[in-house]
């Protein structure tokens, strides 16, 4: 389930500076940043932007390459699923791990669109596949050392790997590995003390070989997630593991109390140069858990804080604050992309098999009344009319049906929609969404009330998120006895391309009895055919864009998709934070390379 | 609290005599004098008319105003969500202002809101005054192990996790049963189990009424001419339970109302669109509108507050006129 993950995708500048003024236009303050556009150099080149509304989206704000004593602090409204790097699914933290952990493969820290580059972290390079598409052999880099100065080998990344196959221990991360890797019945190292798993192999200490099952050409994102991040067997203590990880990035454990808070210092062993997309800045790093969160968002107005470590933005009472104030908004940036909020329309509930039935919903929903319901233009988002997000490969901007041209609902080509589906008077559905989400749950009777213009009925059944996926929308079975042909879902890509956006929502083969994330059913060969295109060995990028962009026009096409908004978040950066902005990947503040002055 | 009351109130003649001065004196039957009494209590009275007031609203009301789920999106400041215009938006076409994000009209919500906070208040407190009623009526005319089971029932009753259980319980529930469906079904659940946890404490009211009640002379004579046990406890019994019966069910309904309206706050009540008050506090508290909207959460506030408030002073100044000892 990648449900929980949000992994980020940047709009071009100008899109997203266009979307923002719109946003903004009642506010007096309408500046969007210094103009830099994404440098191609590491962030300390980055041209600097003077502290202005959206000048962290665009470019790197307070640029800074002294180190301070100071003290970096973050705080939490909840609790981590583990600070463990190989047992965590949230945002943040594969953010947040980048100071204590580096993993094979990482993202370019870079504002924009230039944080989706996949660069090498602890590799020397990006992994070479075999001709046959199933090996993926990587190096890291020689003399590498972890916080206790003992040497970073291939075998302590083999064995990070290994552990998370222990799902009753470390239950959290994806499982990536488990289904791409040979040797899937493999318990993991807790259970199993003698064996190991044969699907990796180091030849020696600096050399580690993946073995796949079948090719997948986006192996060095997998590479990318914290689960790659060595682990020295030694110190390993399952799930306690979290409490004293043993560091491979600029900074390392001082103390974890469980749940409460967390402090970090420099590690001492890291080195500057091997390492260039993380940062070492301030002197301690401390993360407070479970602290109110209109209470971090007042801190963070009056500096006694310096970052929401959630990264998923401010509360509506602070937003209200921030967007009424010119000065606050100086601070604040809205940054655009961790996920889509979309409807599934299903394709197996009568008369929404009809795909003019499903294309009278697209054409009648009011795009405007469920951006609001998601927060409206700066917390919600923009509106979507695709189901690649603005910036990933592949996408191109259209528009089948005039959901930017008329926001509010075209009832006119709805009306002929329905009539061409035989049923000119509408019809009666099912809805199914997450009633302890408020936001869906608005969303859902702002589809009710626009519907109900051109004769559709919609009638809300409301579940509990937790098992949404595993037991209602989740289960064909279920939707089709249910007449549940509309369902609301999100989707935070695992990583910004479109094998990570769309592959488990409208690839035909993944169609599964439970804990379906391909609601909709659609089982277009058309779109198989392409995703089995992208994934054969040798194929380049520029065809894989190609190909993901078809499908995206496909799917639009067949109507199993209602895309709501493109996913936005309003961030406030405190004054004294340097070198801060906002990082595609994961849609927050790049944590691996923030200071304080 | 005991209340004496004659063994059938309504059926005895008031009688009549003639005073020195020729005046007739009227005999006032036992209610006649309890209307008195209430109708001197200025507080009681004005808990009554809103009462009345409610009723007329919950009744005619939802006729009157607009359409509760109509969309005024133009309403709406998109970016902060809140209605533009001062107050929550009020104006001439939306006297309460109209909700953030949606723009439907507060008045419409408010209204139709009450219709079904009063229902499932009603109905929740018919049923537990029937269950309890009878239950204790049972347990303190028979007493011995029927009294001592059902007093045991009760106090399971009492002690159940009742917040959890409806949660539950409205989660497995699925989306038609027992022919009913949608809100219908949501609407009979909750009158189910607001009203089926509310009987203990009117059971045990009328336990301890029947206890003091079954050792009086009437009781005795009816057993002695022959009456058995189901006359003797509704027909001789009941009669004289209908004052604190009277008074504690109009205790209960604000108490089942306030009930209601937490599981609609904890998103386990009415289906939406249909307003409810507690779906309105909730949205205001937990998606931050009470900061960028207060009159969200204060309308609906107000409104819970002054319902509860008019049944409570209401009841409690039956209770002082049927009773006026119990003061």
């Amino acid at each position: 389930m990648k449900r929980r993950r949000t992994l980020a995708v940047a709009a071009s500048a100008a899109t997203f500076a266009a979307l923002t003024l719109a946003a903004c236009s009642s506010s007096s303050s309408t500046g969007t940043g210094g103009g830099s556009t994404a440098p191609s150099g590491s962030t300390s080149a980055a041209a600097g932007s003077a502290a202005a509304f959206n000048a962290g989206t665009t470019g790197v704000v307070n640029p800074s390459t002294t180190k301070t004593s100071n003290t970096l602090s973050f705080a939490l409204s909840s609790t981590p699923d583990s600070l463990d790097p190989g047992n965590t699914y949230y945002a943040w933290t594969w953010n947040f791990s980048r100071l204590y952990a580096t993993p094979l493969m990482t993202y370019k820290s870079a504002p924009g669109a230039a944080g989706n580059t996949l660069v090498p972290g602890l590799a020397t390079a990006p992994g070479t596949q075999s001709a046959d598409g199933l090996t993926w052999t990587y190096h890291i880099k020689p003399g590498l050392k972890f916080s206790d100065g003992e040497p970073i080998t291939s075998a302590d990344v083999k064995y990070a790997v290994e552990r998370t196959y222990d799902r009753s221990v470390l239950e959290n991360g994806p499982n990536y590995f488990q289904v791409l890797l040979g040797d899937p019945k493999y318990p993991g190292p807790y259970k199993d003390k003698t064996g190991n798993l044969t699907s990796i192999t180091t030849p020696d200490a600096t050399t580690i070989v993946f073995h796949l099952v079948s090719p997948f050409p986006d192996f060095d994102y997998v590479a990318a997630i914290p689960q790659t991040a060595p682990v020295p067997q030694d110190k390993d203590t399952g799930a306690n593991y979290q409490l004293n990880p043993v560091s491979s990035g600029p900074y390392m454990f001082q103390s974890y109390t469980l749940n409460k808070e967390a402090v970090l210092v420099d590690n001492p062993n890291w080195v500057p140069s091997e390492d260039p997309q993380a940062e070492q800045n301030v002197a301690k790093i401390t993360l407070t858990m479970n602290v109110n969160a209109d209470d971090i968002d007042n801190r963070l107005l009056a500096g006694d804080l310096d970052v929401d470590a959630a990264g998923t933005g401010v509360q509506a009472a602070a937003r209200a604050k921030i967007l009424s104030s010119p000065t606050l908004m100086k601070s604040a940036d809205d940054a655009l992309g961790n996920r889509l909020w979309f409807i599934y329309l299903n394709t197996k509930v009568a008369p929404l098999t009809n795909a003019s039935c499903r294309q009278a919903i697209e054409y009648a929903a009011d795009k405007t009344d469920l951006q609001t319901a998601y927060g409206g233009p700066v917390a919600g988002g923009a509106v979507a009319s695709t189901t690649l997000l603005p910036g990933m490969p592949g996408y191109t901007s259209f528009d089948l049906y005039n959901a930017l041209s008329q926001p509010t609902g075209d009832d006119t080509d709805a009306k002929t929609a329905l009539t061409k589906c035989g049923q000119p008077n509408g019809f009666t559905v099912g809805a199914a969404y997450r009633s302890d989400r408020p936001k869906e749950v608005q969303a859902a009777q702002a589809l009710q009330a626009a519907l109900a213009k051109v004769g559709i009925t919609l009638q809300l059944h409301g579940y509990p998120s937790g098992s949404y996926y595993s037991d209602f929308a989740g289960s064909p079975n279920y939707v089709h006895t249910h007449d549940l042909g509309i369902d609301f879902g999100g989707w935070p890509p695992d990583w910004p391309d479109g094998y990570g956006m769309l592959e488990e929502l409208v690839n035909g083969n993944t169609i599964v009895p439970a804990g379906n994330t391909n609601v909709s059913e659609e089982n277009n060969p058309q779109v198989n055919a392409l995703f089995t295109d992208a994934a054969k060995p040798g194929t380049t990028a520029a065809q894989q864009a190609a190909d993901y962009g078809q499908i995206d026009k496909l799917v639009m096409q067949d109507a199993v998709m209602l895309p709501e908004v493109y996913g936005k978040t309003l961030l406030y950066r405190g004054s004294d934070l340097t070198n801060v902005y906002a990082y595609a990947p994961f849609g927050m503040y790049n944590y691996a390379v923030l200071g304080k002055s | 609290m005991a209340v004496t009351l004659d063994p059938s109130p309504g059926q005895r003649e008031p009688s009549t005599a003639t005073s020195v001065g020729g005046a007739p004196i009227q005999g006032r039957s036992l209610w006649q004098i309890a209307w008195r009494r209430l109708r001197r209590d200025r507080v009681a009275m004005a808990g009554g008319i809103v009462i009345l007031f409610l009723l007329l609203l919950a009744v005619v009301g939802p006729h009157l105003v607009q359409n509760p789920n109509t969309y005024n999106s133009s309403l709406v400041d998109p970016t902060f969500s809140r209605p533009i215009g001062s107050w929550g938006g009020i104006s001439l076409a939306h006297p309460l202002g109209v909700e953030p994000v949606t723009g439907r009209d507060m008045l419409a919500r408010i209204v139709v809101g009450a219709q079904y906070s009063l229902l499932i208040g009603f109905l929740a407190t018919v049923l537990a005054v029937v269950i309890g009623v009878f239950f204790g009526i049972i347990a303190g005319y028979f007493g011995g192990w029927v009294d001592a089971l059902i007093a045991r029932a009760m106090d399971v009753f009492l002690a159940f996790p009742l917040l959890v259980f409806a949660i539950a319980l409205i989660g497995v529930i699925p989306n038609s049963a027992w022919g009913l469906s949608g809100n219908t079904l949501r609407v009979a659940l909750l009158v189910f189990i607001i009203g089926f946890f509310a009987w203990p404490y009117m059971g045990r009211i009328v336990r301890g009424q029947v206890i003091s009640l079954r050792e009086r002379e009437f009781v005795d004579a009816a057993r002695s001419i022959g009456a058995r046990g189901p006359y003797i406890l509704f027909r001789e019994l009941l009669p004289n339970l209908v004052a604190p019966i009277l008074v504690y069910s109009t205790l209960l309904i604000p108490t089942n109302i306030l009930f209601e309206a937490a599981l609609d706050y904890l998103g386990v009540g009415l289906i939406p669109p249909t307003p409810s008050w507690g779906q309105m506090l909730s949205n205001a508290v937990t998606e931050g509108f009470y900061y960028i909207d207060p009159m969200y959460m204060v309308i609906p506030g107000v409104a819970i507050f002054i319902t509860v408030m008019a049944f409570n002073l209401f009841g409690d100044g039956l209770r002082d006129a049927l009773d006026p000892r119990s003061r």
